[in-house]
């Protein structure tokens, strides 16, 4: 045998190394972060999008929002009756939104839940060189998409089935994309906020993201007026940039229509000297509010990261 | 090392001796095996706090926000009780959903599946475990919302025969956990379908359950709905026995019929469950599999 | 353990097939094993040679295909309860339970399954965790375990019920040297509390079930290739007696040694330590005899020429050997196509030519 032949790898590997130097890590660029992004997004869609699969697309583009959306055009049906049906525009914009919502918190805070307990694979994407919440954002992107889908049927379905008058030659478009684009980056920043929570609980924490869902849906004026919350509730409501983001929307695609920020009695109407907000107030709330959100939802992800490393978290499973 | 007493516990003779047991042994050994798994469901509330805010302040927040349509809707008081009662009810559907029906998978994927298998119980005693220790949970969680949202909300409840609540109450209870029993086998033979298959239990029930209105106002959904699911017939007894003042009928049968229709829901329910559980584990051992539909 | 306690296994044919696409695959085909009551069994095999499909299906969690299979005289497919009765499993690697109960809680909870009442179950539990070495452990979570506690606990777990039967698929796979030893001292002293307790042990670990089982079965490809004592099975392979020999001198050079009676050969050993041999000025043989009895010619031998013994060396296939030997590669190496061994490198050849490649 020649002395080739009997080398180990070790050695060889050694001859063929001339090249390698360890310590010249490339540096992260913004390329690199939009590859990140664009692979997780990738990822999330291939686990999470389900327009070929005619079962999944029913359950979470038609049946859920859809759901959502009866069980209060039916409320209003059992108490108001041909009174309720005026209000029934107002109901089924803001539930048709809330999927946008409901997706975007639920997108961020499962894709955790999902990676740390069923498929073991957080701790290996946490140490990977790409931004954890770049890939974060990209896996939890797909189901935003999905949330989408569910708000345009149901929106449909309301003009279609439930009666809803709908001019789109009415709509204020310029409106409508700025809204729609600070309210995304809103949603986004509290999934992002549901994700550092996830990172800290267990694994029953599936629900939480609906829950919290659940509970801002009280405050941003989503199926009723603020004016019929308590003032206290209404600040809150105020500074909360989804309040901002559904009352634009619906000015945008209904306008002259009854608005969920103002109103008589509202302190929307106490503190601005009058009863609706105008375009430009809903743009700078918005903005102002979604940065204040956006730059909380940046320092609790940091927090809960920090914690979660102190702690071990990142690849522990729980489960009862 | 060790004394070698440590590892003699149990004096039988023989194999033949320790395998044999009689019924007392074979009864006993099932419900302990019962207390054995609810007991990480009840330790477990003690160990993470989370549940505090996640399942009472925002499940009560939740239920507000559908007070609040009513009081913009001006509805009479006895709809804010409707709303305060299903928002408690949701705790446990939710319960039933996340930690019944999806358990069996995560156990698989965790490989407590094979265990449960492979121990000497009955394996509907780890069902039952799960589903005592998953009551023990929601209770809590339940109790708390109610209470918050009845004396926030000044939720006026006119109950009529106090024993015929409580009995509808746990029989809703017990038909739910059944259903959640049947559902577990079930979601563990279909695989990671069944995970999305919990989610069409989520807003699509509460509408045809009626979490928030009057069941009987959806026709023949609300009929089917009082039929097969759990929810849906005993929250319509429930609220017609707490607000016995209300409105008027609800178009849906008396709660003393409602209460026999829960019966039959966990007689029926439970033993599907246990029909279902031994089909699968049949499929799992004759196919290779622990789930007989595995992803 | 009376004659009348049948086998703690008995097997007869049994097959597995699996359902697969393209084709089916075949985990076991054909097994006919008997193991006695209070035996310690290895099933030694490479990854895929079936070795955890036969313990499925002792462990009643698999069906086979055909053929039939018992636990002390229950059959796996009928008595299934009465086996899980006198059984338990322990797999390497196991995470199973609930991460966030305690050691103790976690024990408890299985000590329930196997029909323990509840005070005796914190009593064992408690000597169980004592007996392991998981004493300053046991108010800790299950999920903060490092993976030998983990280990250990899975292994507490297994020995709860006092099963006649245990089970152990890998057990130290992936344990550090100290800790895998520790698992292995912990079955042998619980073997050996009581008689006619039986472990089957499967294993790719040569020197694990060389040291610990008392007869042992070689498998690949779902068939046993081989069964008996790792002596009986080693000695299957070495046809000579192999002595590793280190003089003061040996004048004449090996050449010498081989001219005696017995001798099959003797060459001078190459191997390892020759910078040691430098510095002690000795000389090391490799002697091939044919049996250990002419060792003794050998010794007698040396004297005359003035040689004095150093060292001296028994050496014996392992079970590797063994296995090499009756399927033609090793545990780690591919098989080769059309059960052909590849050919070996030629000397003057750095890399084998695609063509000499079966």
């Amino acid at each position: 045998m020649t002395a080739t032949s009997s080398m180990t790898a070790a050695a060889k590997a050694r001859e063929n190394a001339g090249r390698f130097d360890p310590s010249r890590v490339p540096d992260t660029d913004t390329g690199h972060l939009w590859r990140s992004f664009l692979t997780a997004a990738r990822l999330g869609w291939l686990m999470e999008a389900n327009w070929t699969d005619p079962v999944l697309f029913f359950i979470y583009s038609v049946a859920k929002p859809l759901a959502s959306t009866f069980i209060l055009v039916f409320m209003l049906e059992v108490i108001g009756g041909a009174a309720g049906r005026d209000f029934r525009g107002f109901v089924v914009l803001g539930s048709a939104l809330w999927a946008f919502v409901i997706s975007g918190m639920s997108g961020l805070a499962q894709s955790i839940l999902e990676d740390r307990e069923r498929y073991r694979m957080l701790k290996y994407l946490y140490v990977s060189p790409s931004d954890f919440i770049v890939v974060l954002l990209g896996r939890g992107v797909a189901r935003i998409g999905v949330g989408a889908m569910g708000a345009l049927i149901t929106l449909i379905v309301g003009i279609v089935v439930l009666g809803i008058r709908f001019d789109i030659g009415a709509v204020d478009w310029p409106l409508l994309v700025v809204v729609m684009i600070g309210g995304l980056a809103s949603i986004v920043a509290f999934g992002i906020v549901m994700a550092a929570v996830c990172m800290q609980t267990r694994q029953e924490a599936w629900s939480y993201p609906e829950a919290a869902a659940g509970a801002l849906f009280l405050v941003v004026g989503a199926v009723f007026p603020l004016s019929v919350l308590p003032a206290a509730a209404q600040v809150l409501g105020l500074l909360n940039p989804l309040t901002w983001w559904l009352g634009g929307a619906r000015q945008a695609l209904f306008p002259g229509g009854q608005t969920s920020i103002g109103g008589p009695g509202s302190v929307f109407a106490e503190v601005f000297g009058h009863d609706r907000p105008t375009s430009g107030e809903i743009v700078v709330a918005l903005l102002l509010t979604g940065a204040l959100v956006t730059l909380a939802s940046s320092l609790i992800f940091r927090v809960s990261d920090r914690r979660a490393k102190e702690q071990g978290l990142i690849d522990r499973t729980t489960g009862t | 090392m060790a004394e070698t007493s440590l590892y003699v516990h149990r004096a039988t003779r023989s194999p033949a001796e320790a395998a044999n047991w009689d019924r007392r042994q074979v009864i006993l050994n099932n419900l302990r095996s019962v207390a054995g798994r609810a007991y990480p469901r009840v330790r477990g509330i003690s160990r993470e706090k989370s549940w505090l805010a996640f399942e009472i302040l925002l499940p009560f927040l939740s239920t507000s926000a559908f007070v609040f349509v009513y009081r913009a809707l001006k509805a009479p008081p006895e709809y804010i009780g409707f709303v305060v009662l299903g928002g408690a009810m949701t705790a446990f559907w939710l319960n039933v959903v996340w930690m019944m029906a999806a358990q069996l998978y995560w156990d698989k994927d965790q490989g407590n599946l094979e265990l449960f298998f492979a121990a000497p119980m009955d394996v509907m005693s780890v069902l039952f475990g799960m589903a005592i220790g998953g009551l023990v949970m929601s209770s809590t969680r339940a109790a708390a919302v109610l209470l918050i949202a009845t004396v926030l909300y000044g939720v006026q409840f006119a109950v009529s025969q106090w024993f015929l609540l409580l009995l509808v109450f746990f029989l809703t209870l017990s038909a739910l956990y059944g259903m959640g029993m049947a559902l577990s086998s079930l979601f563990l033979m279909w695989g990671r379908e069944a995970w999305h298959l919990t989610q069409l239990m989520v807003e699509p029930v509460y509408f045809i359950s009626g979490l928030n209105f009057p069941v009987g106002r959806l026709g023949m959904i609300g009929a089917l709905a009082i039929a097969t699911i759990p929810l849906a017939v005993g929250l319509d007894a429930m609220r017609q026995l707490a607000f016995a003042t209300g409105p008027g009928p609800t178009g849906t049968p008396p709660p003393a019929v409602e209460a026999l229709i829960l019966v039959v829901m966990t007689v029926v329910f439970i033993w599907v469950a246990r029909l279902m559980l031994r089909s699968l584990e049949r499929r799992a051992r004759q196919e290779g599999r622990l789930s007989a539909r595995g992803r | 353990m009376p004659s009348s306690v049948p086998p703690a296994i008995e097997t007869r044919g049994i097959r597995r097939v699996y359902r697969a696409k393209p084709k089916d695959v075949v985990a076991l085909d054909g097994i006919d094993l008997e193991v006695g009551p209070g035996e310690f069994f290895g099933l030694l095999g490479p990854n895929g040679a079936g070795k955890t499909t036969l313990i499925k299906i002792l462990t009643t969690l698999l069906l086979p295909s055909s053929g039939t299979a018992r636990v002390f005289g229950f059959d796996v497919a009928t008595d299934t309860r009465k086996i899980r009765r006198i059984m338990n499993m322990v797999a390497g690697g196991e995470q199973s339970g609930y991460g966030l109960l305690h050691v103790r809680e976690q024990l408890w909870m299985f000590s329930q399954f196997y029909g323990l009442a509840p005070r005796e179950g914190w009593r064992r539990v408690d000597e169980l965790i004592d007996a392991v070495g998981l004493s300053e452990q046991r108010d800790q979570q299950v999920h903060s375990l490092s993976t030998g506690q983990r280990q250990k606990l899975n292994m507490a777990r297994g020995l709860l019920n006092d099963p006649w039967i245990f089970f152990l698929d890998e057990p130290t796979l992936g344990l550090d040297v100290s800790a895998a030893r520790t698992i292995r001292e912990l079955i042998v002293d619980w073997k050996a509390a009581v008689e006619g307790r039986t472990v089957l042990l499967t294993t790719h670990y040569m020197a694990e079930a060389d040291e610990l089982c008392e007869r042992v079965a070689i498998v690949d490809h779902g068939r046993i290739l081989a069964i008996g004592s790792p002596e009986e099975l080693k000695r299957r392979v070495q046809r000579e007696s192999l002595f590793r020999l280190e003089l003061d001198r040996l004048d004449g050079g090996p050449a010498v040694l081989s001219r005696l009676p017995g001798v099959v050969s003797a060459v001078a050993a190459t191997n390892g330590t020759s910078g040691e041999q430098e510095e002690r000025h000795t000389v090391a043989v490799n002697l091939a005899l044919r049996d250990d009895t002419a060792l003794s010619g050998v010794v007698g031998a040396l004297g005359g020429l003035g040689a004095r013994i150093v060292a001296l060396e028994k050496s014996e296939p392992s079970l590797e050997d063994v296995f090499v030997e009756l399927v033609g590669r090793g545990f780690e190496d591919e098989p080769a196509e059309n059960g052909q061994a590849a050919p070996e490198p030629t000397a003057d050849s750095a890399e084998p030519r695609e063509e000499e490649v079966a």
